[in-house]
């Protein structure tokens, strides 16, 4: 079988399974399925790191013109992933600790962990020593949107208050309540 | 006169109702009646108590109950007249009498009113009127005629009013002395001896039976000669004299229209006549023996009615047995016909064989043929019956041999009939669902039927009497079918994935159109391709995850492609 490797608009190389039609149907086969499923999760987690996304919601499969249309559609052998079968891949992504539901409590959208929190809690760290913003005080808005684009641009909040409690446990970041909400001080690694 | 020949002489003392027969019924009584023997009175009888019941009127004198009461039966009056009364003269009823009087017959009819003995089971059976209820004990059914008739002097021993009436020509001034008369002298040591004793009570002596024959006056004496002509009218009239006549007169007419001692008359003189026809006749006996009788009567008519109906069984069967016959008969002829032509042309029967079909065979022959298999008599041997066996097991593999030829037809008779349905159920197809395999076979066999469970039986051993061996499949879904080696589950698996690497994928409607598939609904060939998918080899494309076009899911949108997801490699971003 000829299936070939294809690059999408966004420079992403997709993999030539996402040519193979089966790809995109739920295989009764449980074995067969579990394989399905692992390929979608790695393409998922990767397609995500590449664009920076990090919400995933059943309706990116629902309905055409999500950002996640490059890998849950294939207009070339046309097929798409049903929403159901996104659903169970998203439930399999949950109970290897891949995604987090967000908001808790439902199923139809996820943070997708491209890169585990205690990945983000360093990159952070990273950035705030780079940055020389040790030992002030910054707003989550500061992080998330900072002048300068970072790693950090547009990472959800929810995330970000993660990585900061992560860092808490070891001493290097600090929650301050300061007026109008939050804020955070980056300690230098206590020695 | 009348009075005396018409009636009967009772102990008045004694009441009414224990007088009375078992069927008799007391109507009306009235007291203060006088009697007149025809149109004088009769001198004894002027005041007493009139009883009429259903079938006699008692009289009961009020002065001397005991001697001056009598009785008479209501079978005598002929007529009656009423005179409502005037003046000083009180109301009266005259009954004019008629038919035999009373005394004459009376003595052997009293024997058979008498209450007697069953000799069986030795119940006391008390007085009837009528001669055929008499003679049959009412509990056991026996009849009395087996029991010797008693001697005279029996009626003697029983109660006193029987002994009374015993004497009834008399009207009964002498009934105390009578009994003394009755006893007999023993001829031996001259004890008087009671009247029913037959031996001696002192010394033993036989005593003679006949009582009273050493009286020098017979007990019942002949009547005086009636100084009166029959042509005279008689009658006697009842003089109420202190009311009560309408009343009276009223039950008299009523009983007389009623005539309750007709019936039971009538019955006595049939059974004077024929006793022995009665005693045969069951139903209308009385009794244990009357009961044993309609039981066996019933007994018979159940087991005629069996026989009946086994008859008819037995006709359907034969019929069915000349049906087969019949079509035996005509499928030897069909083969001896078709053989006959290809022997008279040697080379067109070598051409037909080498072109493995005989062209020869007209097609009414096949029509006929194929009409006898559908109505299940295509076999010229009859189906395998279970009691053609020894044992189950030859009776399992018999019924095995004969699905066999039903599968896939006989072997020995075959090369004529190769074109025609004789090729069995399985000639075309490779595969064949349980169900139709067991009603085709039962339609085959026509009677004695296979059961399920039998069926499921002979499935087991069915492949080593195939050739090729038919085997038995269960699908996950519980659709069981018999199929051939190309349509195991390895072998078509293998055809699948032939088919695969060639045209790299496969639908359900390409599978059918593809000549292995053609006669395989398409229900079994998604069974089957469910379960080679279970191995792993193949995966699946639903049209349901086009973005354009069907959404709706059937199974006919599946397409199956070879499993590329365990060959492939990542060749993605990483």
């Amino acid at each position: 079988m000829a299936l070939s490797t294809h690059t999408t608009p966004s420079g992403f190389n997709l993999p030539s399974i996402h040519s193979f039609p089966p790809f995109f149907t739920e295989q009764p086969n449980p074995t067969t399925q579990t394989t399905v499923t692992n390929q979608w999760i790695r393409l998922i987690t990767t397609y995500a790191r590449h664009r920076k996304l990090f919400i995933l919601r059943i309706e990116d499969a629902e309905t055409p013109g999500s950002e996640w249309d490059e890998i849950l559609r294939n207009e070339r052998i046309n097929r798409r992933l049903l929403p159901t079968h996104l659903s169970n891949i998203i439930s399999a992504m949950s109970a290897k600790n891949l995604v987090e539901y967000e908001p808790p409590k439902q199923t139809r959208s996820v943070l997708v962990y491209w890169r585990l929190p205690e990945e983000w809690a360093e990159v952070l760290h990273d950035w705030a020593v780079k940055t020389g913003q040790l030992n002030s005080i910054l707003t989550f808005y500061d992080i998330t949107d900072p002048q300068i684009e970072s790693a950090l641009t547009n990472i959800p909040v929810p995330l970000l208050r993660r990585a900061i409690a992560i860092l808490g446990k070891t001493g290097r970041s600090q929650i301050i309540a300061i007026p109008g909400g939050e804020g955070v001080r980056f300690l230098a690694r206590s020695k | 006169m009348a009075l005396k020949r018409y009636t009967k002489s009772i102990d008045g003392s004694i009441p009414v109702q224990a007088l009375l027969y078992d069927e008799e019924e007391s109507l009306t009584s009235q007291d203060a009646v006088g009697i007149y023997d025809r149109s004088q009175k009769s001198p004894n009888h002027q005041n007493g108590t009139i009883t009429i019941t259903s079938h006699r009127i008692f009289y009961v004198d009020a002065q001397e109950p005991e001697n001056n009461s009598f009785v008479l039966n209501l079978s005598h009056i002929s007529q009656t007249e009423y005179y409502a009364g005037l003046f000083k003269s009180s109301a009266k009823v005259t009954c004019h009498l008629s038919g035999t009087p009373t005394s004459q017959s009376s003595d052997t009819q009293e024997a058979a009113f008498d209450s007697w003995e069953c000799e069986v089971c030795a119940f006391r059976n008390p007085p009837k009127l009528s001669l055929a209820a008499a003679r049959v004990c009412e509990l056991c059914g026996i009849p009395r005629s087996s029991v010797p008739v008693l001697p005279h002097s029996a009626p003697l021993s029983t109660s006193l009013p029987s002994s009374s009436l015993s004497l009834s020509a008399s009207l009964a001034a002498d009934s105390h002395n009578s009994r003394k008369r009755t006893e007999i002298t023993c001829p031996a040591c001259t004890f008087l001896n009671y009247p029913s004793l037959r031996q001696c009570e002192i010394c033993g002596t036989d005593l003679p039976k006949a009582k009273g024959e050493l009286k020098s006056a017979p007990a019942s004496r002949p009547l005086t000669p009636d100084p009166d002509d029959d042509d005279t009218p008689r009658f006697i009239r009842l003089s109420f004299r202190k009311g009560g006549d309408k009343s009276f007169y009223a039950m008299l007419k009523s009983s007389l229209k009623n005539k309750a001692w007709e019936e039971r008359g009538s019955t006595s003189q049939q059974t004077k006549a024929d006793t022995q026809t009665l005693d045969r006749n069951a139903v209308s006996t009385p009794g244990i023996s009357g009961i044993l009788r309609t039981v066996e009567s019933s007994t018979q008519g159940r087991d005629s009615d069996m026989k009946d109906a086994l008859q008819d069984l037995e006709a359907l069967m034969s019929k069915a047995k000349d049906m087969v016959k019949i079509a035996a008969e005509l499928n030897e002829k069909l083969t001896a016909a078709t053989t006959a032509a290809a022997d008279v042309s040697p080379n067109a029967r070598l051409h037909a064989q080498m072109s493995g079909s005989t062209k020869e065979e007209p097609e009414e022959a096949t029509f006929i043929r194929s009409s006898l298999s559908q109505l299940g008599l295509q076999m010229t041997n009859a189906p395998v019956t279970m009691d053609m066996m020894k044992d189950e097991r030859n009776w399992l593999e018999s019924l095995a041999k004969e699905l066999s030829k039903v599968l896939q037809g006989s072997h020995q008779s075959n090369r004529n009939v190769e074109n025609s349905n004789a090729g069995g159920l399985m000639k075309t197809r490779g595969i064949i669902a349980l169900d139709e395999v067991w009603g085709g076979w039962n339609r085959a066999r026509g009677v004695a039927l296979i059961p399920p469970s039998t069926f499921l039986q002979v499935i087991p051993i069915l492949p080593t009497y195939t050739s090729p061996p038919i085997h038995h499949r269960a699908f996950t879904s519980g659709l069981n079918v018999l199929h051939t080696p190309p349509y195991s589950h390895k072998e078509f698996s293998a055809t699948i994935f032939n088919h695969l690497m060639e045209f790299e994928s496969l639908t359900l409607n390409d599978l059918a159109s593809s000549e292995d598939g053609e006669s395989i609904p398409s229900g079994l060939l998604s069974e089957m391709m469910d379960a080679v998918e279970v191995d792993g080899d193949i995966c699946r494309d639903d049209l349901a995850a086009a973005i354009d076009g069907g959404s709706s899911g059937t199974s006919a949108e599946i397409r199956w492609y070879l499993n590329y997801f365990n060959a492939c490699s990542w060749d993605g971003q990483e």
